[in-house]
């Protein structure tokens, strides 16, 4: 076992206290580049949601517009539907089609144990 | 360097001006902004706004209608009104011959607003998206559109009697249109905001809206294909008949609502105009149909007036169905000479409508017979206060309280002194009535002696969706049992009287006829007549009464029995398939 000589640990300098004029202060950007940061975001954002609230808004209208034109063709629609069932429409139509007003039925009131209730139309014979 | 020095004082000076000009021009600013921002700060942002902001009323949408099984029978819908800026027009006449064709407008008439000096012109109003689509077409500088609501009748003219109508401004000018305007027309809205230069509404700007209320919705009792059929039988009926005019009302028994309300010369409710192509108003300005006859003219019901007389001399004791009235002739005098006097004016003699030997005759035989005669001498044992008093217990001389524009309450003529008033009114004269209250008297016999005002509309929906039913007005006039007689006798009248031509197969049905000479422009009878039938069915539990009025028919139908009673059968068979009731008789 060889015998090593022993390094002497280095002395550190022990504290002074500086001057006031001696002592400058490193300048520190950070939290100007965060609050700079923040408010740039800030802005963005509240541009960004201003616009999105505002094409919210055109949007809206529009669904509003359409919901309006909407329930005006289904009232234009519904008027269709009632003008096509007109009886002043549809009669002189089905006359055409050779369909007639039903005649008088004569209901016939039977017993339990006699024969099926039937319906006679007027002039029919049984 | 002296003359560098010399050379600096001047620019010295230059910038000291400049900077005082400067400094002028920042105060000035300064001052403009302090005058601008501080002191007219509030009336130029009120400027601003005024620009800005635009208040529009908002229309309501006027209430539908609709018939008993929820068909429409007027609705408002958003059309298109076309107006001009004549200054804008740069060919008035080809725009008067191109726009005029397709409004369906004389293009005279076009062209003379189209060159008129004003601004604004209307071309059209309420005309069909579709017209104002090809309009716009056309690219026509001068010409714009803008949406307006107008009123629309799905059922044309078959319910134009019981709707009314409106005028172009929506309001109510006639029929349940008039009636019920104020429910019908909702509450108008207010939109109040801020628009941009293009007119565009600025999102986030200032907005105040207040929604406007719709109208009320108004659910009928009229049946629309019943009164299609009602309308339909009297046109044939003008056409047959040769009358100037017919109507018919149909009600429930038990409810007193108004079924079907029709009548004929009819008119359209989107034009207003008479659906008649002989209707000239010029030349008759009776011929226009607007005035609905069944709540509104008045008739004297002749011998219909009979089931009142009889129901009271049953009711208050005096007779029975089988009671004699002995030695009844076909002429009876009240007055001495009345039948033998030439003076027409000379009232008191009363003639049946055919001779017949002196007879005695039960009080059923007189009614089912309708011998005026012996119903005069039946009234005789009830006396005038009695008669009068039943007669307004019936309804006759109020409104009934329907609920249509402008009623007639009819008129009782029993004026002080009068002798023959009492016998004139026990045969339907003397008296005038509406087809209406004829119709609710009868049903009071139908509905077991009670009387029930009648209507036409059942419920209101408001937009919530809130139902107000319409509450039954009702009294009793004769006891049930005296209801039950009367309605055998008017089965009589059908089965073996004046009414046989009423009669529906499979029903047992009762009515009476009448028929009543027109008072002519001197006061005095003339050959004119107005036949009339008012009858119910079935008769084993009424259900249906129709009334029907025919005005001047010819000659040969003058006979409510001959013209009134065959458009009753019609309307009844109809009425009665409509509501599904059983037939209770095998006759057919």
């Amino acid at each position: 076992m060889t015998a090593q000589p022993l390094r002497r640990p280095k002395r550190r300098e022990s504290l002074r206290v500086l001057s006031g004029s001696r002592f400058r202060k490193r300048p520190t950007l950070a939290p100007w580049m965060i609050m700079v940061l923040i408010g740039v975001i800030a802005f963005l954002g509240l541009g960004f949601a201003r616009t999105s609230l505002d094409r919210s808004a055109f949007e809206l209208d529009g669904l509003n517009r359409s919901i309006a034109e909407q329930e005006a063709l289904n009232e234009q629609l519904r008027l269709e539907i009632a003008r096509l069932e007109n009886p002043a429409r549809v009669a002189p139509l089905a006359e055409e089609m050779g369909l007639v007003i039903p005649g008088d039925t004569r209901q016939l009131l039977v017993d339990l144990g006699g024969p099926a209730v039937v319906s006679v139309e007027e002039g029919e014979t049984q | 360097m002296a003359g560098g020095k010399s050379a600096t004082r001047p620019s010295k000076a230059r910038i000291a001006v400049i900077g005082l000009f400067l400094a002028a021009a920042w105060l000035g600013l300064a001052v403009r902004l302090f005058q601008v921002q501080v002191v007219q700060a509030a009336d130029l942002a009120d400027q601003g706004l005024d620009q800005r902001l635009v208040t529009r009323d908002l229309a309501p949408q006027r209430g539908k209608v609709f018939d008993r099984n929820g068909e429409l029978l007027a609705m408002t819908v958003e059309a298109q009104s076309i107006w001009a800026n004549p200054g804008q027009i740069e060919e008035p006449l080809w725009v008067a011959q191109q726009v005029g064709g397709l409004l369906g407008v004389n293009s005279d008439a076009l062209l003379e607003r189209l060159t008129s000096d004003r601004d604004f012109v209307y071309l059209k109003r309420q005309v069909e998206p579709g017209v104002a689509e090809q309009i716009a077409a056309l690219e026509v500088r001068g010409l714009y559109a803008h949406p307006e609501a107008t009123r629309i009748y799905p059922a044309g003219a078959v319910a134009s009697h019981v709707t009314g109508f409106v005028d172009i401004d929506g309001n109510g000018q006639e029929g349940l249109e008039y009636f019920y305007d104020e429910e019908l027309r909702g509450v108008p809205g207010k939109a109040v905001f801020e628009r941009d230069l293009e007119g565009r509404i600025i999102p986030q700007g200032i907005s105040d809206i207040v929604p406007a209320v719709p109208g009320t919705d108004l659910n009928t009792t009229i049946d629309l294909p019943l009164q299609y059929q009602s309308q339909q039988a009297c046109l044939s009926a003008l056409d047959t008949t040769g009358a100037r005019s017919c109507w018919v009302v149909v009600l429930d028994v038990e409810t007193g609502g108004i079924l079907a309300m029709a009548g004929a010369p009819v008119f359209d409710p989107q034009t207003r105009q008479t659906v008649d192509e002989d209707c000239d108003v010029t030349v008759d300005p009776t011929c226009h149909a607007f005035s609905n006859f069944i709540v509104r003219g008045i008739y004297e019901p002749g011998s219909t007036q009979k089931l009142i007389t009889v129901s009271a001399a049953i009711e208050e004791g005096e007779v029975k169905a089988g009671t004699v009235i002995p030695e009844v002739a076909d002429r009876l005098e009240l007055r001495e000479e009345a039948c033998r006097s030439a003076d027409d004016n000379l009232f008191g003699c009363y003639e049946d409508f055919e001779e017949h030997e002196t007879a005695n005759m039960t009080v059923a035989d007189i009614f089912t017979q309708s011998s005026n005669v012996g119903t005069i001498l039946v009234a005789e044992k009830l006396g005038q206060e009695r008669l009068i008093s039943y007669i307004e217990g019936f309804g006759l001389g109020t409104p009934t309280g329907v609920d249509y524009s402008v009623e007639a309450p009819g008129t009782l003529n029993f004026e002080a002194g009068c002798e023959t008033c009492w016998a004139s009114a026990a045969i339907g004269y003397s008296v005038a009535a509406t087809p209406l209250q004829m119709a609710a008297a009868y049903a009071s016999i139908g509905n077991d002696g009670t009387w029930t005002a009648p209507h036409i509309v059942a419920s209101k929906t408001d937009v919530d969706g809130n139902e107000d039913v319409t509450g039954l007005e009702t009294r009793r006039v004769v006891s049930e049992e005296t209801a039950r007689l009367m309605q055998e006798l008017l089965a009589n009248v059908v089965a073996e009287g004046t009414g046989q031509a009423a009669s529906v197969a499979g029903y047992r049905v009762g009515g009476k006829t009448g028929t009543a000479n027109k008072l002519g422009e001197d006061g005095r009878y003339t050959e004119a007549t107005r036949a009339s039938f008012v009858g119910m069915a079935p008769m084993d539990d009424p259900q249906v009464v129709v009334a029907v009025l025919i005005d001047e028919p010819a000659f040969k139908f003058r006979t409510g029995g001959a013209s009134a009673a065959p458009v009753f059968a019609q309307v009844m068979e109809q009425a009665l398939h409509r509501l599904g009731v059983t037939p209770d008789a095998g006759t057919g």
